[in-house]
């Protein structure tokens, strides 16, 4: 980040992810696009929030920017106070990419236990090993323990690259998609498994999905996003009561949601 | 809604009514066929050998032909069993010329492939260099290696790690550079040192491309050290061959030689797969085997 940060603004936002008039263009092949503009966005600490919207509106960019990944062109991010650079520094942030990116060559132990391992200087150094095979247990991979990804399914594969981004106990989960692979059954039932684990934890999510359903049932707000270029066009919060169950996807409150964020998108179109 | 009430209804009646039927349908099938199956497996790679010699040996014996256009395969086996110092000792010393150049090809291909991951600029620098020594017929330069170090091993040795060195480092570049994006992203989001990402995701990552090419280096070190031997040598089997060649008498000697280095470099290659095996046991390549 070359911006100072104001210090009134960091007073305010010790904490979450801000994002304060956040603007990004992209130059491909000498072509200048706009992938962000003016992104005024507030995240706050301990909340599930899901980033939607239609493709190309700039979702896993916003995730990349707030994640340090991305340097914003305007505007300024905040994070828990910082930069998203420090942040990044820190280790603050556990990654879910959109494939299970695990190392073919680690078993499923050491894949879990692979971001506790690099950047030694950070001082997030990961979970115990009690409590790595703890999530490990909790993510029903315990009999494939000592097994290589290739022996595991795509469901089984992207369980275990949940497991490992807990396993770095961050405060910061980013969340690129991560179900968008998986059949609809393995995807219902891994939506639970996930909330459970967040549950305990508490972390900062921020989740990028296609899914409307997904995004109501998970989230605390879901973020609607409209294209060309990327904007925020709305902000949803979702009444449903924690913990979330399967049972919740018939209430009256749900559909609510779900009709709210269909409406917003076709809003956004328009 | 009634509809598809019904359909699953239907399914699950006739998913019963099979299992109700005939309840013999659900055993393994026998063990039997798996077993001469599994067999006829393991020795078709013999049979498969077997086939080419038989078949070269038949062909002599139906065609007469002379054994300076063509020999008995049994006989330059026999002949081989007969003089096994003689084979011993140039086995040797080619095994010893294109060993020396196979382990200077990896290490030089490894550094300058890792300096070259490391930098787009050393890779857009060193590219150009590499296609030039592979378009380059590397036999060529062996008058020059003759011209700097004599009558020594070293223009031998040199030769065949010229002939290996171009596939290591193809293949070094393409496994250190080629590596899964979103695994790399994973790592830079820890803030992972590119130190770090070399070790625990490059280098791992061409392992594999690092054995496939030496399968193929195995060859190449040998046909580099008998290149060498021709040109210029009192030793070695290429030098047993030219020899070989040049006289109607020691025409056994020629073929001998031709099947000792053949057997010098199946054996090369077949220590090789172990390693890998053992290595590479993670790689979907190995569940094949």
């Amino acid at each position: 980040m070359h911006e100072l940060i104001d210090p009134d603004v960091v007073a305010k936002t010790q904490q979450g992810i801000h994002f304060h008039g956040v603007s990004k263009w992209f130059r491909r092949k000498g072509q200048l696009t706009h992938a962000l503009s003016r992104i005024d966005l507030d995240i706050e600490p301990g909340s599930f929030v899901s980033l939607i919207g239609p493709s190309g509106c700039g979702k896993s960019t916003l995730l990349r920017l707030a994640g340090g990944l991305l340097e914003a062109d305007r505007g300024t991010v905040v994070v828990q106070g910082e930069t998203p650079a420090q942040a990044l520094q820190r280790k603050h942030y556990a990654f879910v990419p959109q494939q299970p990116a695990l190392m073919p060559w680690r078993t499923v132990r050491r894949n879990v236990a692979l971001l506790g391992e690099t950047n030694r200087k950070a001082r997030m150094k990961g979970v115990s090993k009690e409590a790595q095979l703890e999530l490990i247990e909790q993510m029903g991979l315990t009999p494939f323990l000592d097994a290589y990804p290739r022996e595991l399914s795509g469901g089984m594969q992207q369980r275990v690259s949940i497991a490992r981004a807990f396993a770095l106990g961050a405060p910061l989960m980013l969340m690129d998609e991560p179900f968008s692979a998986l059949d609809e059954i393995t995807r219902a039932d891994m939506r639970y498994q996930l909330l459970a684990l967040w549950e305990r934890v508490g972390c900062t999510v921020v989740f990028v999905t296609h899914s409307i359903p997904e995004a109501v049932i998970l989230s605390d707000r879901v973020v609607v996003l409209g294209a060309r270029p990327g904007r925020v066009t709305d902000v949803i919060d979702v009444g449903l009561a924690r913990p979330r169950s399967d049972a919740q996807e018939d209430s009256d409150e749900f559909h609510a949601g779900v009709a709210a964020v269909r409406q917003a998108l076709k809003a956004g179109w328009d | 809604m009634t509809q598809i009430h019904d359909a699953t209804g239907l399914a699950a009646d006739v998913i019963l009514g099979d299992g109700d039927g005939d309840a013999g349908d659900d055993l393994p099938p026998p063990e039997e066929r798996h077993r001469v199956r599994a067999a006829l497996l393991t020795i078709a790679p013999i049979l498969g050998l077997a086939s080419v010699f038989l078949g070269w040996e038949a062909y002599v014996r139906i065609m007469d032909l002379r054994p300076l256009t063509l020999p008995l395969p049994s006989n330059i086996f026999i002949h081989v069993f007969d003089n096994p110092g003689f084979y011993w000792e140039n086995g040797l010393v080619t095994l010893k010329e294109a060993a020396i150049g196979f382990v200077l090809a990896f290490v030089a291909a490894v550094v300058v492939a890792s300096i070259m991951a490391h930098s787009r600029f050393m890779e857009r620098a060193g590219l150009p260099v590499i296609v030039l020594v592979q378009s380059t017929p590397i036999a060529v330069l062996v008058p020059v290696f003759l011209l700097w170090f004599g009558f020594s091993p070293w223009p031998k040795i040199l030769t065949a790690a010229l002939f290996a060195w171009v596939p290591f480092v193809a293949n070094a570049l393409t496994g250190l550079r080629a590596i899964d994006p979103d695994t790399h992203e994973l790592l830079r989001s820890t803030s992972a040192s590119s130190w770090e990402i070399f070790w625990r995701l490059r280098v791992p990552h061409a392992l594999p491309y690092l054995f496939s090419a030496a399968r193929i280096c195995i060859g190449l070190a040998l046909v580099g050290a008998v290149i060498g031997e021709f040109f210029n040598s009192s030793e070695g089997l290429g030098n047993a061959a030219r020899v070989g060649q040049s006289q109607p008498a020691l025409n056994e000697q020629l073929w001998g030689s031709v099947f000792v280095l053949a057997f010098v470099g199946v054996v090369g290659v077949l220590l090789l797969a172990t390693i890998e095996r053992r290595v590479l046991r993670w790689h979907p390549s190995q569940s094949l085997v």
